[in-house]
């Protein structure tokens, strides 16, 4: 009985590698190739980049950013300043859209509180208050931040001399955004 | 009870889901950017206003040093007041602010008040006149003196270093009896130094 299972089990390995050696054999088959050509994906790009000073100007226009760079334009009751700093924005990408944003100011401030007046930064592209979110143009957009420090003329008495106001760094944030249907993930 | 403890572990799991999707939700990745600007740093002036008493130069600052409060200035005339004469002092004062831009003041006095010192009865018979000058030398020049009216003896506008003199001139009426004689009289008045509209824009 054991002879028998062995001799059977032999019989079906030598016949199986005959089908193996015979299929080798016959490989030779009629085929063909193609290729696609998906070409190149390109992205697009975002950033936001300060690349010249910002600007004060006085009451009158007048530039006094050197002069409030060296602490030396000290400011009295009735000046208004004015800072500008202007922004590049950079968008491209077919279905690019751009949020611009301010964190606002984080002051530290020597003065009375009801001495002065400062404005959160308005975001302006040319004369006209910007309407989130920025598409791309086809070069790069400036954005003007725009901050005003009113020294208020109805200050009294001594009050606020020799005070001093550090604008710190006023931060903007260009962040992408997705609109409906746009089929942005 | 092998139940009710399935339904919660059922509901745990569906609780840590939701929050697990709001969670993703929360960390959307896009692009962003950021920028920053750096305005620095806006200070203002000193409003200090000099006081030099004519003619004895005694000086000092209208504020003290502690900020608030006033100085008190004396002027006393060298000369002595006789009947039907005059004598003369005065108060240099200077805008010694250091204001970036424009910064023009005007000085005031006010009407003033002559007291008898101790007992004397010398005050009716004095007579207080005031003007503005460019120079203290003006001050014992006669011309241009004239009673204070209620509203103050103003100054012309002073400007960032500039200065006026306020002169003053005490008479003794020649009617003055020699009862008067020997007497003293404080005459008092006040200065108050106003920033002027200058500041374009500003008022």
């Amino acid at each position: 009985m054991k002879n028998s299972t062995l001799i059977k089990g032999t019989a079906a390995i030598a016949v199986g590698a005959a089908l193996l050696l015979g299929g080798g054999g016959t490989l030779a088959n009629w085929n063909a190739e193609a290729s696609a050509t998906p070409g190149t994906i390109v992205s697009g790009d975002l950033n936001v980049e300060n690349k010249v000073a910002g600007v004060w100007t006085d009451g009158l226009g007048k530039d006094i950013t050197a002069q409030i760079d060296a602490g030396t334009y000290l400011v009295v009751p009735g000046d208004k300043l004015t800072f500008k700093q202007e922004l590049a924005v950079t968008l491209s990408g077919n279905k690019m859209a751009a949020e611009i944003t301010t964190d606002g100011i984080d002051e530290t401030s020597g003065f009375l509180a009801n001495n002065v007046s400062v404005s959160e930064p308005v975001l302006t592209v040319g004369t006209a208050e910007i309407k989130n979110p920025l598409t791309p143009t086809g070069s790069t957009q400036t954005v003007t931040a725009t901050i005003t420090f009113d020294f208020l003329a109805s200050t009294t008495e001594r009050d606020s001399v020799n005070a001093s106001y550090d604008f710190k760094d006023v931060a903007f944030k260009l962040t992408q955004v997705n609109s409906t249907g746009d089929g942005l993930s | 009870m092998r139940i009710k403890r399935s339904l919660q572990a059922t509901a745990l799991v569906a609780a840590a889901v939701v929050l697990g999707l709001l969670t993703v939700q929360g960390t959307y990745a896009l692009w962003s950017a950021s920028a920053s600007a750096a305005p620095g740093t806006v200070a203002s002036a000193s409003f200090d206003v000099a006081l030099s008493a004519v003619p004895s130069g005694q000086a000092t600052n209208m504020t003290l040093a502690d900020g608030t409060t006033s100085a008190n200035l004396a002027i006393t005339p060298t000369a002595t007041l006789t009947p039907g004469t005059s004598v003369y002092g005065g108060v240099l004062v200077t805008n010694n602010t250091n204001a970036g831009g424009s910064f023009d003041t005007v000085i005031t006095a006010s009407q003033g008040t002559v007291t008898n010192v101790a007992s004397g009865s010398l005050r009716s018979y004095v007579s207080f006149y005031a003007k503005t000058a460019t120079s203290s030398a003006e001050c014992s020049t006669i011309a241009g003196y004239a009673p204070i009216g209620s509203a103050g003896l103003s100054s012309p506008a002073v400007g960032k270093g500039g200065s006026t003199v306020f002169c003053f001139q005490a008479s003794l009426s020649s009617n003055a009896p020699s009862s008067v004689k020997g007497q003293a009289v404080n005459i008092s008045l006040q200065l108050t130094a106003r920033q002027l509209c200058g500041v374009p824009g500003g008022c």
